[in-house]
Formats: structure tokens, C-alpha cells, sequence
């Protein structure tokens, strides 16, 4: 059977409008603190080594999720701010169904040293192709600028 | 359905803290529950966590983004929230996957992170309403929770003092616990009855704090429970309730969704007489009148009679029915779903002899530990006992 009446003016039934209004401070936690401290002083990024697996997290981690244990300080270690992308888009439209201004070439970016990737933007003309393997670093905000967070980094680009 | 005890217990200091995810709290309080119970990740078969509304930590589905704390990552992994009714509800999701065999031992890890949502976590409260009836009037829980104390105060002719003796008794209860953030041995009922009033008859010192932090548990089939101690603490029974959202047809006296959630697990731990039979209780206490309601709740005494016991020293940690001798949340703090720590990781530390300087005196068998939620409605109960 099919529901043939069909309503899509939303103001049409009796109605009473409402937000959902709550505002959020998002801390960037105890790793997280450590990681853009140092991202707001140097051009390179901080990892932390589980000693007992020996998987590189990054973003740094306080714990390993797998054997369950905390990293202790001595096992962070410095990285460059580069990678190599594992895969990507080249998003046209926004969340509302609105076309962007400028595609946004989105990638998943594989941190030299480390056993993890980190979401970033791409700045490249190569629109709408596989960028797998492109070698990438990232391209930081100028130091005095630094806030601690993702945005410090503008975006990564081809090297 | 199998046996299930209770085996490791965890918990964080509760306070605002700014410092740690939501992710980092819940790795404490596992962590500190995998090292009591003397297990590793790997010994887990199933994760249940428990967190109430997103709204707090200001994360959608924020039971995902927390699972790699709470050893969850790879795992059979679950997230149930009933509002406030969570932090006794989780416990209750974690037995069921042990007593219906499929799981050997669960953990479950109780999270809430208040302190994102600002200017106040009473913020998202603004929420939880009926749209159309209430929502248009802009109450908030503290006024609507002052229209259930004075309901009950005028119904029982009880005086405010009498209320105001649990705040003092669960604040200087807090004192012994290493995670309180408001204990306080010198408070007074004067302190109580002279501290801000916020919605009349609820003062300041009335209510529970909110707060930031963790616990967690780890559940065991009777098959497995000699590997790791001989001397368990069984679940021996479970209830839960919850009474319609139209709260506005209820008396409001008397919580009769907690009596129904109550009578279900006594009668699953074959307790007849619960005023005999249980030895001390963990009543949800987010303000001082709620211990006394939630106490004639579990049939622990009659209608209107829970204030007159606790003004002659029935419920202090030394009397004949000890309530909250964690401190409760009045005393200890009100991080959502993780006092879980206060009504359920207790009775385990009480029962297991590990309550350190809160041990109750008289060597208890059993305890009932009870949370409460949604608007006015919902009700989680457990009964654990001593092997």
C-alpha cells in the first residue's frame, strides 16, 4: 500500500518553533594538551609508542586501546608533519546540499613514522582523481598565530 | 539464567575536570577495575557503556567516540541510557549478558563529562520536555523537582530540617571517599537551611553537584568466579521501571515506578521482607528529599516514614539500615551515569570488605543500590549479596 497525502510545507500544521540551543567547551584533553603545546612552539608533530605492542599512535594517544596500558612520557616521540595520502575525495557540495565555492579536496594522510593517518585538507589542482601514495606535508599557520588546535594546520600540500 | 558476580571496580574523582576527554576518564576507571579484578583487556568478551545524554558531553552518539577508552575497540560493544536511571541500568545490561551465557565476563564503564556544556549542563535539560506542553513554559528540572518536594513534604507533613538531615549525613558519609568532590565533616542542617535558595523549598546545599567522571565494573559467569576470588559478590536480582511521560497525572508522592523496579528484583533475589532482609542501601540521592522518596520507593519503610528514621540515626553509616554511606551524590558528586560508582560499585566494595574507611561497621550481607531519571519516571535497581 502507498501514503498518497503528502504534507511539505512544514508550517502548515499547528506548530510551535523551538532550538535546541547548548554551547560546548571541548577540551583538548590530557594527550591532546601535549600534542598542540607542542604543535604551537614547532613545525612537527608529536606521536606517542605503546610499549608493549609497539603501534605509533597519532594523534597521540595517553593509552593503547589494544593492550590496554598507559604510554609513559618516554615514549613520545617527534615527527615530521608529513605523510603520504591513503585515500581521498574532492567534495563539491556542502552538508545542506549547497554547492561549495571552491571544491575541497579532503584526505586521509598516512604520518611518516607512526601507524596511524590524520583527516586533512589538500591544497592541489588534481581534482577529482585517486591521490593515493601523493606524498604530502602539512602547511602550518605562522607560530604567532597558533591557537592549539586542528586548525593551526591549514592544509597539507604535495612536496 | 546463570549466576553473575561482581569482580573489579573503578572510579575517577569526580569534580569539573576540563583536563581529560570524555575517552581519557573512561580509560582511568577501566583501568583501575581490570587491575582489582586482576584481568586484561583480552580476558573481556563484551563491553557495556553507560552514558546519558549527548547533550552533556556535546557528542552525537558519544558511546562510539568513548569505546576505545572503556577497552571496547574490537569488541561486542553496547551503549544503553535511561537519563538518570543510567548509572544503575548499565550494571543491570552488564548482568544480563553474563546471566543469559552469552558473555563470560562484561565490563561496563559509566561515563559523563558535564562540564562541556555550558554556561550550565542544566542547559541541555532545557531539552528533555514535551514540546508542545511544556517546552513553551521554560521550567527546569530544579523547579519541577521543587514542585515533587514540596508534594511530599506537604503530603507527610515533613519538615524541611528533616530533609535537609540527609544532605548532612551523605556530605560527612563523602569524607572517607578518595573520589568525593563535596565532602564535608563539619556541615550542619543550619548550613542547609541557610544556603541559597534556588527554587523554594530547594536550597543550594539541597542538591547534588554536577560533575565530571568514570566507573566501571567487570561481571563474571559463575563458571569462571573461582579463577579470580573466593569470596564473590553475586547480582541477585535486577529491576527496572519506567512510569508514563505525562508526569503531570501522577500524585508525585510517592514513586511508584521505583516500587515496581524494586519489587521486581527482590523477587528475583527471593528477598520477601526487604526491611528485614536487606542490610544497607545505595537510594539515588541528586537531592536530600530523593533518599527519603526513593527509600519508601524500595519498600525500606513506610510512606512518610523514611525522614523520622533518619532523624533517630537509623540510616547513618553505624544504624540499623546504613543509606549512601558512600556519601551518595549529595557527598561524593553527580556525574550522570558514572554514579554508577556510588550505588552499585558500593555495595561491591561494602559487600567485598573494601570499602576502606566508609566500611560499614556491621559486616553486611546485602545491599540494594537505585538510580532514578527522565522526568520523574524512570527507576533502576540491583541487589547484590555477599557469597
Amino acid at each position: 500500500m502507498t501514503f498518497l497525502e503528502k504534507q511539505t510545507d512544514p508550517t502548515t500544521p499547528m506548530h510551535w518553533t523551538g532550538d535546541m540551543q547548548a554551547d560546548y567547551f571541548y577540551s583538548n584533553g590530557v594527550a591532546g594538551d601535549r600534542f598542540f603545546k607542542h604543535l604551537m612552539k614547532k613545525d612537527t608533530f608529536l606521536a606517542s609508542e605503546c610499549p608493549e605492542c609497539g603501534v605509533t599512535f597519532i594523534p597521540p594517544r595517553l593509552y593503547c586501546e589494544d593492550c590496554f596500558c598507559g604510554i609513559p612520557d618516554d615514549k613520545w616521540v617527534e615527527v615530521k608533519a608529513q605523510g603520504v595520502i591513503r585515500t581521498n575525495t574532492t567534495a563539491m557540495i556542502d552538508a545542506h546540499n549547497e554547492p561549495l565555492e571552491e571544491p575541497v579536496v579532503m584526505a586521509l594522510i598516512e604520518i611518516d613514522d607512526t601507524d596511524g593517518a590524520m583527516l586533512g585538507r589538500i591544497k592541489t589542482d588534481m581534482l577529482g582523481m585517486d591521490l593515493a601514495g601523493l606524498m604530502v606535508k602539512a602547511k602550518l599557520r605562522p607560530r604567532k598565530d597558533r591557537e592549539g588546535t586542528m586548525k593551526d594546520i591549514l592544509y597539507f600540500e604535495p612536496y | 539464567m546463570n549466576d553473575v558476580a561482581i569482580i573489579g571496580g573503578g572510579m575517577t574523582v569526580f569534580q569539573r575536570r576540563l583536563k581529560e576527554t570524555g575517552k581519557e576518564l573512561s580509560y582511568l576507571a577501566t583501568k583501575m577495575a581490570l587491575e582489582e579484578a586482576g584481568i586484561t583487556k583480552k580476558d573481556i568478551d563484551m563491553v557495556v557503556m553507560g552514558s546519558a545524554p549527548d547533550a552533556f558531553d556535546g557528542i552525537h552518539q558519544k558511546g562510539e567516540n568513548l569505546l576505545d577508552g572503556a577497552a571496547g575497540a574490537g569488541k561486542p560493544y553496547v551503549r544503553v541510557f535511561n537519563g538518570g536511571g543510567t548509572g544503575v541500568f548499565a550494571p543491570i545490561a552488564g548482568w544480563w549478558h553474563v546471566a543469559s551465557g552469552v558473555a563470560d565476563i562484561a565490563l561496563v564503564v559509566c561515563e559523563e563529562k558535564m562540564g562541556n556544556c555550558y554556561p550550565h549542563p542544566q542547559t541541555a535539560f532545557r531539552h528533555i520536555w514535551d514540546p508542545i506542553l511544556d517546552r513553551p513554559l521554560s521550567p527546569n528540572l530544579v523547579w519541577l523537582f521543587a514542585m515533587e518536594m514540596n508534594r511530599y513534604m506537604t503530603k507527610y507533613n515533613i519538615k524541611k530540617e528533616d530533609i535537609a538531615r540527609v544532605a548532612v549525613k551523605n556530605k560527612r558519609n563523602a569524607v572517607g571517599h578518595p573520589c568525593a568532590q563535596l565532602p564535608d565533616e563539619n556541615i550542619t542542617i543550619e548550613d542547609v537551611l541557610n544556603s541559597e535558595m534556588m527554587a523554594w523549598p530547594v536550597q543550594r546545599l539541597d542538591i547534588s553537584p554536577p560533575s565530571d567522571g568514570a566507573s566501571a565494573l567487570i561481571f563474571c559467569s559463575k563458571d569462571k568466579v573461582r579463577q579470580f576470588t573466593d569470596d564473590p559478590v553475586w547480582v541477585d536480582g535486577v529491576g527496572w521501571n519506567i512510569d508514563s511521560t505525562m508526569w503531570t497525572n501522577r500524585d508525585l508522592s510517592f514513586p511508584r515506578y521505583v516500587a515496581n523496579a524494586a519489587r521486581m528484583a527482590y523477587k528475583m533475589a527471593g528477598i520477601h521482607n526487604p526491611r528485614k532482609e536487606i542490610d544497607f542501601a545505595e537510594p539515588y540521592d541528586p537531592f536530600d528529599y530523593k533518599e527519603l522518596h526513593h527509600m519508601e520507593g524500595l519498600l525500606l519503610c513506610n510512606k512518610g516514614e523514611a525522614p523520622i528514621l533518619t532523624r533517630e540515626g537509623v540510616t547513618e553509616r553505624d544504624g540499623n539500615m546504613p543509606m549512601c554511606p558512600s556519601g551518595g551524590l549529595l557527598g561524593v558528586g553527580n556525574p550522570i551515569a558514572a554514579t554508577m560508582g556510588q550505588k552499585i560499585c558500593e555495595l561491591y566494595w561494602q559487600l567485598a570488605g573494601k570499602a576502606g574507611k566508609r566500611q560499614i561497621p556491621t559486616d553486611p550481607m546485602v545491599g540494594v543500590g537505585q538510580a532514578w531519571g527522565d522526568i520523574m519516571q524512570m527507576a533502576t535497581v540491583a541487589v547484590l549479596r555477599r557469597g
